[in-house]
């Protein structure tokens, strides 16, 4: 009798039960994308999806309790089962990692099965779903009763458990919005990604000023016949500063002289001028080709075409800088007495009521003399839940670290 | 990069070459063993070196692109396999460790790069360095953990008893995924202050969630009753995908919408 092997569904459940349910689930999930005709899982706001996840946690940790020597649970809360579903959000995370998550033509059968958007499809939910249930079962035979020696256990699983809960249920409460403000302007006007309808916020943001640091520019030589720029010798480039030498195929350049800031002066000769109007300016001696050649180069701004010396049947140019910070002078206030001023810059956000602020960009073309700041607001209420499941992830993952050491260390 | 990169870079995979050869021939002779010790530190002294100078010329921590990150790989990669070779007296582990830098520098030397000082807005942030060094050394010690798989396969092909090696790719990986963890955690820390949002399923976060998920999956595979020896076979194979993550996502057609690529060649 021992030495029989188990048939399929014959319990204990292992490997083979778990990967058929798994798989069942996950097709099960693709076929009721196909059948809702390409349309996602509904979503439920505040308070509603709040409720609906506490019922679930209390029932899943109730279940556990209550049919701890079920067989049928502890496969359901069970190892084998976990690694089947591991496997399966790998899977639909293999899709979401490998398709373009955009739009595709509706009615074709990547849109009818949602691959390209499979974190918002029935088969990524249902498998999550699952886990949750696999993984708070798992959950509920370590936290009751509650023993210290656990306490990495719980950690771990707890924190992912919250983390991953919160943040997709939380999803349909995230707002995310864009602000177009002018210099010099108001508004309370903000457009999400999905929607062409503005939505009015609950604040205003006044722009006081929109300035950009350029790092040094860079030089290129431009061929006028394709009009494009040489790529293997624009590869080469170097920052432009005084005293900078660069060589390509036997042509030499060197800067001769360097102002960051500067206008055309009266008799043709850069002269160096304030921040808001100047431009960079390179004095630059080509030499090695067989015409040689010394001027002035620059990049050129919305006012004033770059300048440019010959080198043979090209041309040496400068480009701008790639930006180094840029920012906005901004006040916000609720238009009832709460004000703040401040500087958005990128990865230096500010909240206010509740709403994180971010800088997140400009009119491109015109780089530093953008007139307008694009600025990014964000509502997410359950954003501290899910900091709240990163950070018991990594206690646990401290306390592992720490036993992993104490195991390897008696082990040898 | 091309200034001063490829002599250093001969110089250290030679001290790797030469501590090799001293290493084995030292299994005879064992008064050679220090210099092989000495020959093999060398090798990455000599590219840490390289790495404090690039950081001087570049102004900012040489981590920006993945270029700049193997210069990492190979100083520090060599340094795990003496340190295994150290605590738990094996040896064969360096010899891979030390092939897998050369290999490094190697691709680095078919690449040179653009020689570029800038740092976009999006990384000039605090997070920038712990989040890179986690993965970073994270990623060193899942290599090794995957060399040492690779080495335990062969031994099991011609069975050869080894569960000391067993315990080395195991414990390799442990510490791969702590590090793993974190960094990925540090990563949706930082996102939430330069992106606006600590997830978006952008492609090279979805690829170190899979390649987290690989060692997740490991891990519990190895805390129920899977036989120790095929999860070496699974701890080989889950280089794949780390390999993918690191270098392969800029490749893949998802990446063209991705916020993450500005780490190019
Ligand atoms: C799919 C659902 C999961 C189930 C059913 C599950 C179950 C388990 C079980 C039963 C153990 C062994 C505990 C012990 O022997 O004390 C374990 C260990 C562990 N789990 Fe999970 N787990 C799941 C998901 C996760 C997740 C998402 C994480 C990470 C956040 C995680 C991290 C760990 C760690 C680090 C260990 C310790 C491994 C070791 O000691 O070698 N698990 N898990």
């Amino acid at each position: 009798m021992a030495n029989l092997p188990r048939r399929l569904f014959q319990p204990p459940w292992e490997f083979r039960e778990s990967s058929l349910f798994t798989a069942f689930v996950v097709i099960a999930g693709f076929i009721m994308q196909y059948a809702a005709s390409g349309k996602g899982v509904p979503q439920a706001h505040l308070p509603y999806n709040a409720l609906f996840l506490a019922l679930f946690a209390v029932a899943i940790i109730s279940a556990g309790v209550a049919f701890r020597d079920n067989a049928l649970a502890k496969w359901l809360g069970g190892i084998p089962l976990g690694l089947c579903l591991i496997f399966a959000i790998a899977l639909l995370s293999l899709i979401g990692g490998v398709v373009p998550q955009t739009a595709v033509e509706a009615g074709s059968l990547p849109a009818m099965l949602a691959l390209n958007q499979i974190f918002s499809s029935w088969p990524f939910a249902l498998t999550v779903l699952l886990f949750l249930v696999n993984l708070g079962l798992s959950l509920s035979w370590k936290l009751l009763p509650f023993k210290v020696q656990n306490i990495q256990f719980i950690l771990f699983h707890a924190g992912f458990w919250i983390a991953l809960s919160c943040g997709i249920f939380g999803a349909p409460d995230l707002q995310r919005l864009v602000m177009k403000v002018d210099e010099g302007q108001e508004s309370n006007i903000g457009y999400s990604m999905k929607s062409e309808a503005p939505q009015h916020l609950p604040f205003s943001i006044f722009l006081h000023d929109f300035s950009l640091e350029e790092y040094p520019p860079q030089l290129f030589l431009f061929d006028p016949g394709s009009g494009k720029p040489l790529e293997e010798l624009s590869k080469a480039t170097t920052l432009v500063k005084k005293g900078v030498k660069a060589s390509w195929k036997g042509v030499t350049v060197e800067v001769l002289d360097f102002i960051p800031c500067a206008l055309p002066g009266k008799n043709g000769t850069p002269e160096a001028a304030d921040r808001t109007a100047g431009i960079p300016f390179a004095k630059v001696r080509i030499s090695g080709n067989e015409a040689p050649a010394e001027g002035w180069i620059s990049t050129g701004s919305p006012m004033l075409k770059p300048w440019a010396v010959p080198c043979g049947k090209l041309f040496l140019l400068m480009t701008p800088g790639s930006p180094k910070a840029f920012l906005s002078e901004v006040t916000v206030h609720d238009g009832v007495g709460t004000q703040t001023k401040a500087t958005l810059e990128v990865n230096h956000p500010i909240t206010f009521m509740g709403w994180k602020i971010y800088q997140m960009g400009y009119d491109q073309q015109s780089g530093r003399w953008s007139q307008y700041s694009l600025i990014e607001v964000i509502h997410d209420p359950w954003l501290p839940a899910v900091y709240l499941g990163f950070f018991m992830i990594m206690a646990g993952n401290i306390l592992f670290f720490w036993n992993g050491i104490k195991q390897a260390e008696s082990a040898s | 990069m091309n200034v001063d990169f490829t002599t250093a870079a001969r110089v250290a995979i030679a001290c790797w070459a030469l501590g090799t050869l001293l290493s084995i021939l030292g299994r005879r002779t064992p008064t050679l063993k220090p210099l092989a010790v000495v020959f093999s530190l060398g090798g990455s002294l000599v590219m840490g070196a390289f790495i404090a100078f690039y950081w001087v010329l570049l102004d900012r921590p040489p981590l920006r692109t993945l270029g700049e990150t193997r210069l990492w790989y190979a100083a520090l990669i060599p340094l795990v396999g003496l340190l295994v070779e150290y605590r738990w007296k094996i040896g064969w582990l360096k010899y891979y460790c030390m092939a897998l830098a050369a290999f490094f520098l190697g691709i680095n030397m078919l690449h040179p790069e653009v020689f570029d000082k800038t740092l976009m807005p999006a990384l000039q942030s605090p997070w920038f360095i712990p989040h890179v060094i986690v993965y970073l050394v994270g990623y060193v010690l899942l290599a090794a953990s995957s060399l040492s798989a690779v080495h335990n396969v062969s031994l099991q092909m011609r069975k050869k008893e080894n569960s000391a090696g067993e315990s080395v790719s195991h414990y390799l990986a442990l510490l791969g995924f702590v590090l793993l963890s974190f960094g990925l955690i540090f990563g949706a820390l930082w996102a939430k202050e330069a992106w606006g949002h600590y997830w978006t399923w952008d492609p090279k976060e979805t690829w170190a969630f899979l390649s987290w998920l690989a060692y997740l999956g490991y891990l519990h595979a190895w805390r129920y009753k899977i036989d120790r020896a095929k999860l070496q076979w699974y701890l080989a194979l889950s280089f794949v995908v780390l390999l993918v993550c690191w270098f392969g996502v800029n490749y893949l057609p998802s990446a063209a919408n991705s916020v993450h690529t500005y780490s190019q060649s």
